[in-house]
Order: structure tokens, then sequence, then C-alpha cells
């Protein structure tokens, strides 16, 4: 090895050396590019697996799925979760166009999560004042978690699927500190329910 | 003695019925109608949106929001309580509601601010203390480093003029 080589390597050395030593400076100073902000919206069955969600419900009895969020927003999040209850014909909300439904919520959760964090409930859902007369059935009132809700819903008879059609679904509402208010996320899941007879 | 009872029996009928008045009107003259509950609902909601938003910025900073996190989340608990009440059409109980929304949120704001000004001070802080270790590490990097050359330059002149030539045709 020549000099002007051991004199390049040790140039070298010194400049790694340096900025080892000024990495924890820079650290504290430089902001790194985030990766991919987003927000999960899930419904889980009864086992807390994505299987056996409730189909055939009837009145009195109570049903559960797991209901959750996580925030991978870069900071601290206030989530709105609506709970909405349709029947076949009712709006659906839209993720594309980013329009919620335009139904009302029978029942709503206010969540606070930090980067990173994930939220996950229990939702108990059950039916009362349910009615069958010919080809119509009416459901009266939604109770989520016990809060009773008049609904009102009237659902035909599907005649290919033999099923009184309705369906729970849950909407993911996002808080704007420059709007202050509430804002759709273009997130909702749901699942088909059945109303049937009680045996 | 008979006017002395019709007398009595006057005073009963008239208390008895005063009181029916006051147990008919006084829940009227302090109940919450739907356009006060709706305005108490929307107060709450600001209060608990404006507290999520000093609660954001101290996280931001760097401090350590875990209480006052669970005041916001029982806070939005007594929210979803007060909407269900709306819509049930108890709007006194919707109303109680949402002032304990308020309520659990207030003096949130300058907590909040405690925790973010302490945060900003321990950063600012930890920086000064990086930055002046940095500061130190490059000092001695560059005195360490001239000796550091100066030996290393000598050695290898020292090396360099210890190697012996060799001839050809000595071996």
């Amino acid at each position: 090895m020549n000099f002007e080589n051991v004199k390049l390597v040790y140039v070298f050395s010194c400049v790694a050396l340096c900025l080892v030593i000024l990495s924890p400076t820079l650290a504290s100073v430089v902001t790194f590019p985030e990766g991919e902000k987003f927000s999960e919206l899930w419904v889980l069955g009864p086992n807390r697996m994505a299987e056996g969600y409730p189909f055939n419900v009837s009145a009195g009895e109570v049903y559960k799925v797991y209901l959750g969020v996580g925030n991978h927003m870069g900071d601290l999040g206030y989530y709105r979760v609506y709970v909405k209850f349709r029947n076949q014909s009712e709006p659906l909300p839209n993720s594309t166009a980013g329009v919620p439904s335009s139904l009302e919520p029978v029942f709503e959760y206010n969540v606070f999560l930090r980067n990173n964090e994930t939220w996950e409930r229990e939702l108990s859902f059950s039916f009362e004042g349910v009615s069958f007369e010919g080809n119509v059935s009416r459901v009266s009132k939604v109770l989520v978690d016990g809060y009773a809700v008049d609904v009102d819903k009237i659902a035909v008879w599907d005649e290919t699927n033999n099923v009184f059609y309705y369906q729970l679904f849950f909407e993911l509402w996002i808080y704007n500190a420059t709007v202050s208010g509430f804002q759709f996320h273009d997130r909702w899941v749901g699942f088909w329910l059945n109303m049937s007879r009680q045996l | 003695m008979e006017p002395k009872t019709k007398n009595c029996r006057g005073v009963a009928v008239c208390l008895i019925v005063s009181m029916l008045l006051v147990v008919w009107f006084v829940p009227r003259c302090f109940a919450v109608d739907a356009v006060e509950a709706n305005g108490a609902i929307g107060q709450a909601e600001r209060d608990l949106g404006s507290a999520y938003v000093v609660v954001g910025e101290a996280e931001s900073a760097g401090a350590n929001v875990s209480v006052l996190l669970n005041r916001l989340g029982s806070a939005g608990d007594f929210l979803s309580e007060a909407y269900v009440a709306l819509r049930a059409g108890e709007y006194g109980n919707a109303s109680s509601l949402a002032a304990e929304c308020s309520h659990s949120v207030a003096g949130i704001a300058g907590d909040a601010a405690r925790l973010k000004a302490d945060a900003e001070r321990a950063r600012s802080d930890r920086l000064l203390f990086t930055a002046g270790g940095s500061g130190v590490g490059l000092v001695l990097l560059l005195v360490f480093g001239f000796f550091g050359w100066r030996f290393l330059k000598r050695w290898y002149s020292r090396r360099v003029l210890d190697m012996k030539p060799e001839m050809e045709g000595t071996r």
C-alpha cells in the first residue's frame, strides 16, 4: 500500500467516525420519511376469528362479534365507529366515492388511539319487536351493548335465497382538527343477517 | 262543629290539589327539550374535540398522555350514551350525559399543556446533551486525528526507510 492509499483510508475512517459521533444529534434533528398512513377497521366472529359471523338471527337472542380499529396514521387519532342497521334496499356507504351511508346510526363508539395502537371490543346485539306478515318482516328495535334503539325496518322475503335480509355494518370516521369535525374515513365492514322466526 | 270540619276538608282538598299541580308543573318547568339536549351534545362534541387536539399536541411533543387518553376515552363513552339517550327521546338523560362528557374533559387542556411543556423541556435538554456530546466527540476526534496522522506518517516513513533494497543476484 502506497502513502496516498494510506492517506485515503485514514481520511475515510475519520469521516466515518465523525458520522458515528454526530448520529445521535442528527437523529433528533433530521426527520425521516414516514411510511404509508392508514387506518384499519375489522369485525370478527364470536370466536375472534374471521368466521362464524351470526347469520340466522331471531328476536330475544343475544349475538356477539368483535369490532376493532387500528391506527397507523402517524399520530394520535380520534375515531368514531358508527353502527348502522339496514335492510336489503337501503343505501350502503361508497368507499370509492368516499360517501357514507345516509342511514342514522344505531350506536357509535368514540375511540382514541396512539400511532400503531389497536382497539378491539366485544359488541353484543339483539333484536326486539320482530314480526312477520306474509312476505314481510319487521324489526322495531335493535339493542347494541344493551342500549335499545328504535329502527322500524322492513325486509321483503328474498325468494332466491329464502331469507329476510338485513345487514349490520360499521363505518369508520376520523376527527379532522382543521374542520373541527368528523369525516368519513372510507372504510366500512358489515355482515348479513337473516331474520328468522323464533323456534 | 260542622263548619270547622268543612273548613278542614276544604284546606285538605286545596293542599292536595296544589301538591298535584306542583308535581305536574315542576318537572315540566325543568324538563329538557330536544333543542337543549342537542345543544348540550354539540357542546360536549366541541369540548371533546378541542381536548383531543391539545392531547394530540402533547403526544406529538413526546409527552406520556396515557392518563389523559383514559379520560378522553371515558368522556367518549359518555358522549356515545348521550346520543343513545337522545335517539330514545330521553332528552334530560342525554343532556346530563353530555354535561358529564364535558365535565370529564374539563381541565384536560391545562394538564396537556403542562405535559407538553415538560416534554419539550426534556427534549431540548436531551438535544443539548447529545449536541454537547457530539461536539466533545468531534473535538476529540480532531485532536486524536491530528496526532494519529502524525504518528501514522512517522511510522510509514520509518517503515519505508527501514526497507533494505534487494539487489538482484545477491540471493
